[in-house]
């Protein structure tokens, strides 16, 4: 976006990925937001017992111009797709989205005519996590792999690695 | 960029049943005599078209034209008394065969709890003409009872029936351009294609995508009712306080609200148009995710519905299982709400929630043990249980049996006598007797002012009359008494669990009639008979009479009741769904009329939402 584009690779840029990266993948904030069953199991993430705050992401904001990730956990209906659509671009870049659980994957089980199938067809998704709802350590699991995602980000245009994660890429939290 | 894609819907339709038994049928007459019906037939004489009982529900077919005249006698009559209206719903009847009768008809239930009597009215719709097309209309009965409102808005958002007198006639559920009314029966199902193949020039794919219509979420136009003199703010669909996607537009006097218009169907689901067309069985999956907080209840009550129609006898430990399974689950449900409710009020409260899921997780634990789900369960299913408990369960339950009462205690002394605590709750959103009577509201909302009804002790189920424990009541119909009336009946729900589990009586977990529940896996491998049984339940399903009932259960928020109309087949014809939510959530602009804009929120966690089962 800024004058990070213009600089060519090299030493400095790529010291300075590996810093931001660090930052922001131990730095994930969630937004505050949840839509159905899968919220539950969020929530449940974020309390004692899962204790999302090992991933630094307990601060749940509930303005979306505070929040880095969006976790749709739930079925997505026609009526709120543009409400997601909209606080989707009220968030700021660097952002990323976990489509949790099936319904906000692929529909789940609500083909009919009020239930959108799968939230990537309005907004772009990162990691899709699969269950009705998902256990919260799938969640964290996708966390991890969001992390992996992250960690090779880099702050120059046009320099994005394109190749799938590996799973080795994939350290789950503390290894 | 607007997402204006117009709806593409499936072009075929699944089967109705794999085997149709004969032709679908209507409901048969109702037989029999109460002294309830007497009286009604006595005043209306030849305006009610039949009268008498069907599966144990009394129940009134009217003319239309006395619909009103009807629920005025049942309300203001000494001997009757039925002081509220529980639900309206409807049926498209265009399936079956008619014969010049009505398409369209409305149901309503009336309860008396002074009385303790139910009863299912039923009339036909008029046709009218609108444009160049005919709509179904009758008469609204919104001046009688005030509850009505809602659940007329939804039939005719769904259903599209016009009730005449209708004070605020809009769509509640569906986005207010929606082009159908999606439960008649010519309205598609909708969705999408399930591409099976792997080539993306296939014509399967052109589905994809195209189910998002231009919903207009934010409706630019204001409330009726509301003026622009005053400042109107807007509440959600996301807002970290309304529970989930609730959307309230509220009108605010400086810092006083001067009324609030609920905005609903941000998470509508589909559920009574999905239930249509799914066999009886497989619908036990959906009622999960309807109130996802306590999906057992959800279980049991739509299995004590089908399983009342089918006139299925439920072995002792099912049923001991069963009432295990849904106090834990209200123990659950209460936890999480004292947990979002005290972070809601106080902003920052994160303690209790910690605490409190604490405890809820050990819960979710014994789910877990019992049926390997936590929260979309399914463990209660027609005929019985899933499958037997496990060994260490009972010892696990008794842990926690004994951890329980201590914690609930801990919480209380964490607030409830706290001065902060106090001055936000008591004397805030008040509810008298007689209007929470009128709005038709059920559970804590109607037990906290002082209106003494529980259904698991006047309208038994499950086994409930052999249980003792009581119905706390408050007469302050304010926030706090309700927060207090909740903590005691957690307290009570332990009660009720100390004696299930002392006397869970050894047994079959599920009834052993083969042509309803499924056989025990282990059976397969050694008989014939058993293979078929679970072939034919699991292609076919089973099929239920023609008919229609009734049935409400004590959910953690209310009475949840399932309509089902039944012509013959192996699916429901209709399907409703009475929310507890819904019905609660109309009292939220009474609660909070003249007061500061705060207490909304306080208001909102003390009604106890969960917006899967208001939306559906
Ligand atoms: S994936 Fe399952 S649990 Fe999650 S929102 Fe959908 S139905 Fe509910």
């Amino acid at each position: 976006m800024g004058i990070e584009e213009k600089v060519p690779e090299g030493i400095l840029t790529t010291s300075l990925d590996s810093v931001i990266n660090w930052g922001r993948a131990n730095s994930t904030w969630p937004l505050l937001f949840g839509l159905a069953c899968c919220a539950m199991e969020m929530i449940a993430t974020g309390t004692a017992r899962h204790d999302i705050a090992r991933y630094g992401s307990e601060l749940f904001r509930a303005s979306p111009r505070q929040a880095d990730l969006m976790i749709v956990s739930g079925r997505v209906s026609n009526k709120m797709a543009p409400v997601i659509k909209r606080i989707y671009d009220q968030m700021l870049a660097p952002k990323w989205v976990i489509a949790m659980g099936i319904c906000a994957s692929a529909g789940g089980p609500f083909n009919n005519y009020a239930i959108i199938q799968g939230v990537d067809k309005i907004i772009p998704v990162d990691v899709y996590v699969p269950g009705c709802p998902p256990r919260p350590e799938s969640l964290l699991y996708a966390m991890d792999m969001l992390r992996a995602k992250q960690r090779r980000e880099t702050i120059g245009a046009g320099r994005k690695v394109e190749e799938p994660l590996a799973v080795e890429e994939i350290t789950p939290l503390g290894v | 960029m607007p997402l204006d894609v117009a709806p593409v819907f499936r072009s075929y339709e699944t089967q109705r049943t794999l085997n149709p038994p004969g032709i679908p049928a209507l409901a048969p007459p109702p037989e029999g005599e109460t002294e309830d019906l007497q009286r009604i037939a006595g005043r209306f004489g030849d305006d009610i078209l039949a009268a008498g009982l069907h599966h144990g529900n009394q129940v009134v077919y009217a003319r239309p034209g006395q619909l009103k005249a009807l629920a005025t006698f049942l309300r203001d009559d000494p001997q009757l008394q039925y002081e509220t209206l529980i639900d309206v719903t409807s049926v498209d009847r265009s399936e079956l065969p008619l014969d010049g009768e009505a398409r369209f008809q409305t149901i309503y239930q009336f309860r008396s709890y002074s009385r303790n009597q139910h009863l299912t009215v039923v009339t036909d719709c008029l046709s009218g003409t609108e444009g160049n097309g005919t709509i179904p209309h009758v008469d609204s009965l919104t001046s009688i009872y005030r509850g009505a409102e809602w659940p007329e808005r939804e039939v005719f958002d769904l259903m599209g029936i016009r009730f005449d007198g209708h004070p605020d006639p809009r769509r509640i559920l569906m986005p207010k351009n929606w082009p159908n009314h999606p439960l008649q029966k010519q309205a598609p199902l909708g969705g999408e294609e399930v591409p099976f193949t792997f080539t993306w020039d296939d014509p399967e794919f052109e589905t994809l995508g195209t189910q998002i219509l231009a919903a207009e979420s934010a409706a630019p136009d204001l409330p009726p009712g509301m003026s622009r003199q005053n400042m109107v703010i807007n509440m959600g669909p996301h807002h970290p306080s309304t529970h989930g996607v609730l959307r309230l537009v509220v009108e605010l006097d400086g810092e006083r609200v001067v009324s609030i218009d609920p905005d609903l169907g941000f998470l509508h689901s589909g559920f009574e148009k999905t239930g249509e067309n799914k066999r009886y069985k497989d619908f036990v999956y959906y009622t999960d995710r309807m109130d996802y907080l306590s999906s057992m209840s959800n279980n049991l009550g739509y299995c004590l519905t089908v399983e009342s129609m089918l006139g299925l006898e439920i072995p002792e430990r099912a049923q001991v299982i069963r009432v295990i399974m849904a106090e834990l689950q209200r123990i659950a449900s209460h936890l999480f709400w004292l947990a979002t409710h005290v972070l809601d009020v106080s902003g920052t409260g994160m303690s209790l929630l910690m605490y409190a899921t604490r405890e809820r997780e050990r819960i979710l634990d014994l789910f877990e043990m019992a049926c390997g789900a936590r929260l979309t369960v399914s463990y209660i299913r027609i005929g019985g249980v899933w499958q037997d408990l496990p060994d260490a369960f009972v010892t696990e339950l008794k842990d926690f049996l004994r951890l329980i009462p201590q914690k609930i205690s801990e919480y209380e002394a964490m607030v409830t006598e706290a001065p902060l605590w106090q001055e936000r709750l008591k004397g805030v959103g008040h509810v008298s007797a007689e209007d929470a009577l009128a709005m038709g509201l059920t559970g804590p909302m109607l037990r906290g002012s002082g209106v003494d009804w529980d259904l698991r002790r006047d309208r038994p189920y499950s086994g409930y009359e052999g249980y003792t424990f009581e119905v706390p009541t408050r007469d302050s119909g304010d926030c706090y008494g309700r927060f207090t009336l909740r903590l005691e009946e957690m307290r009570q729900s332990v009660r009720i669990l100390e004696q299930a589990v002392d006397n869970l009586p050894t047994g079959l977990y599920k009834s052993n009639n083969r042509k309803v529940a499924l056989p025990p896996r282990a059976e397969l491998d050694v008989s014939m008979e058993a293979l078929i049984h679970h072939f034919k339940l699991m292609t076919e399903g089973f099929h239920v009479e023609p008919g229609f009932f009734y049935h409400g259960i004590e959910s953690s928020k209310g009475e949840l009741g399932f309509f089902i109309y039944s012509d013959g087949s192996a699916k429901p014809y209709r399907l409703h769904v009475h929310g507890p939510s819904f019905n609660n959530l109309y009292a939220i602009d009474h609660l909070s009329r003249g007061e500061m804009l705060s207490d909304v929120v306080t208001n909102i966690g003390s009604i106890d939402i969960v917006l899967g089962e208001v939306d559906r």
